[in-house]
């Protein structure tokens, strides 16, 4: 028997760190936390509270004001219809992924994860020059005689939506694949040797156990896709605007900085409400309880 | 439309039909190594056989053959006379269970053993009596509501073994189904598939690494090596006359001495590595031992007797340790000549004045001798 270490920063058995150092450890991360994400959200909530003086007011504001509403609402939907989307055109991609070996699996996995390392800037603009009237897509419409006039595409909440869905689809693609690529290969064996036919393997038994991996997905595109900022303020219609683009243009343009954070605590509330709603009502860890 | 096919099969086959199955030259490639090379395996209805052997010896491929998981490169396996090499895995309805139990973690153990009889089409009360019916035949009964997570390894291979049985197949596959648990366990489900395969008369194709497990289990047992089979019969064959080296130093424990022959007659006279002669009865040679060549001689370390006895040739050991074992005291030491020799003597009464450093004397049994061609 070695003899345990006994140091504040080791636990007694001197194999685990101590809550000390664990502390110590985390420490850094959560000030830069604090610092910088804390700090500044709740320095907002208090303007919409406090700013012109002690009110509700400003969240009044964006109740009252149909625009305002409809602006939530929109946002709201755009988000669940990427959501939606790259979750029926990323699942197909993960499946493949994660059944396929070699030279193969590394283009697709580099296909899916390159996008990832350009900026959303360049990925926005290529789509802005594939959907202008004279762009790649109208271009060869006309030119397959489809139509003789080009369609408006950019500028558009279509485009928005487009644009959006394969700015995310990497979001959606990888937790499935995690997901997808931990479920042994003996439950399909086993599913077939049992007489399932590979349909109904994949219906009772891969895409069940599969749905912690879409859920968490989902939930990261869902709630990058309600604070999107550049890919709305370059492809969408002024009129159709989203919350973040609002949100900047009250900061910027109209320098009402207490509305603006008042819009801010509603997308705040419906974040919060949704993780929570989330974690509660659907146990997947009870799920995947024995998939190991 | 398969699906309506298996249903009747299902329903109308009794539950004491075991399938025969015919496996002919059966031959495995991944690129350059064969995997399986040249198997020819036929087993009775009812039959319970073991594939036993090390590891890439081929024995899981050809379990994943008949199963439908790998389709061989060539060869046929027939089950009951209809040829099932290419048919897909979900239409050959033949039972299986796998190492870790596989059971699907978002399902009820009950709807997990009524799966196969849901995608047989059953109706819901139908199948879940069934699946109820086959958790009792595994000493499971009232499981039905619970979480395969909240079952013990041993619990859910059962559940998995129901699972396996509920739609009545011809054929059991069994895939080292008791690898995963502990000793005493694994004891326990010996006995418990050893008394299923009594009671259903189902065909049981078993493989293992675990030669005891084989011996034990199987009516008979084929040992692989390198993707063919070496040796196939009966445990008692397998380990009392092996038929070659490879079985005689994979089953059991073997001590192995070089000798060379010296004249084959009615008795086989060997020039022992020490200069003695040893006239052996023509039956201790297993394959054909030529005169002038090399043969190995091996003996079972508890066919040895201790001191100088009537019946047999007498050796003298050096003895290096002395090893107790419950059951029987281990001895180890040398042979004149420095190689190896392990006895096993039962009981201990003339063991307790021995000690590492002398020499000892011990008994072979003439009819405890095989001979075999080669060199260790």
């Amino acid at each position: 028997m070695t003899k345990a270490v006994r140091s504040k920063f080791w636990h007694s058995d001197g194999r685990r760190l101590s809550g000390l150092s664990t502390l110590l450890l985390l420490l850094p991360f959560f000030a830069v936390i604090a610092f910088v994400f804390i700090y500044p959200i709740a320095q907002l909530l208090l303007i919409s509270f406090l700013e012109p003086h002690p009110t509700l007011d400003n969240y009044a504001r964006v109740v009252d004001n149909p625009v305002h509403a409809r602006v939530l609402m929109r946002t709201l939907w755009t988000a669940a219809l990427v959501t939606a989307l790259s979750a029926v055109l990323g699942f197909p991609v993960a499946h493949y992924m994660s059944r396929t070996k070699g030279a193969l699996a590394a283009l697709v996995a580099v296909c899916v994860i390159l996008p990832l390392w350009s900026s959303v800037l360049v990925r926005t603009a290529a789509w802005s020059f594939l959907l202008q009237r004279n762009g790649l897509i109208n271009s060869a419409l006309m030119a397959l005689g489809l139509t003789s006039q080009p369609f408006k595409l950019l500028y558009t909440q279509s485009a928005v939506v487009i644009a959006m869905t394969h700015v995310l689809l990497p979001f959606m693609i990888l937790p499935i694949y995690g997901a997808l690529r931990s479920i042994p290969n003996d439950y399909a064996r086993a599913a077939a040797v049992l007489g399932a036919t590979r349909l109904r393997t994949f219906l009772e038994v891969i895409l069940p156990l599969s749905l912690p991996g879409v859920v968490s997905g989902s939930l990261l595109v869902f709630l990058t896709a309600l604070g999107f900022f550049i890919t709305p303020a370059l492809l969408g219609s002024p009129q159709e605007m989203m919350i973040s683009t609002l949100v900047s243009k009250q900061i910027r343009e109209i320098l009402d900085w207490p509305f603006a954070a008042a819009l801010v605590g509603v997308l705040t509330v419906f974040v919060t409400l949704l993780a929570i709603v989330f974690s509660k009502t659907l146990r997947f860890d009870r799920l995947m309880g024995s998939a190991s | 439309m398969g699906n309506e096919i298996f249903v009747k099969a299902a329903s109308t086959t009794p539950a004491t039909a075991g399938a025969s199955i015919r496996i002919s030259r059966l031959e495995k490639r991944f690129g350059p190594v064969f995997a399986v090379d040249g198997v020819d395996l036929d087993i009775a209805a009812g039959e319970f056989i073991a594939l036993l052997g090390p590891s890439g010896s081929g024995k899981t491929t050809i379990l994943m053959s008949v199963a439908g998981f790998e389709f061989p490169t060539s060869g046929t396996i027939q089950v009951d006379s209809e040829d099932l090499t290419y048919v897909p895995s979900n239409r050959r309805n033949l039972g299986m269970v796998f190492q870790n139990y596989t059971l699907f973690p978002h399902m009820s153990i009950l709807d997990n053993v009524a799966f196969p009889l849901k995608m047989r089409g059953l109706p819901k009360a139908e199948r879940h009596a069934r699946a109820e019916a086959a958790l009792a035949t595994v000493r499971l009964g009232g499981y039905g509501n619970r979480r395969p997570n909240e079952l013990s390894g041993g619990q859910q291979q059962r559940v998995a073994l129901a699972r396996a049985i509920v739609y009545q197949p011809r054929v059991l596959l069994m895939d080292e189904p008791l690898s995963a648990l502990d000793k005493n366990l694994r004891e326990d489900m010996q006995l418990e598939i050893k008394r299923l395969h009594a009671e259903l008369g189902i065909t049981v194709i078993f493989v293992t690494h675990d030669q005891s497990e084989a011996l034990t289990m199987a009516d008979r047992i084929a040992v692989l090596k390198d993707g063919k089979i070496k040796q196939i019969g009966p445990a008692r064959e397998l380990y009392e006359r092996p038929a070659n080296l490879f079985t005689a130093s994979f089953i059991g424990e073997m001590n192995f001495v070089d000798v060379t022959v010296e004249s084959v007659g009615d008795v086989v006279s060997v020039g022992l590595p020490w200069g003695e002669t040893w006239q052996l009865p023509a039956t201790a040679a297993v394959d054909g031992v030529k005169a002038g060549e090399a043969a190995v001689m091996a003996v079972r370390p508890e066919r040895l007797r201790l001191g100088a006895g009537a019946a047999g040739q007498i050796v003298n050991v050096t003895l290096s340790d002395i090893v107790y074992a419950g059951s029987a005291m281990l001895l180890i030491g040398r042979l004149p000549d420095g190689t190896e020799m392990r006895a096993r003597i039962p009981g201990e009464s003339q063991l307790s004045s021995l000690a590492p450093g002398d020499v000892a004397s011990f008994t072979v049994p003439a009819a405890a001798i095989l001979l075999y061609q080669g060199k260790r």
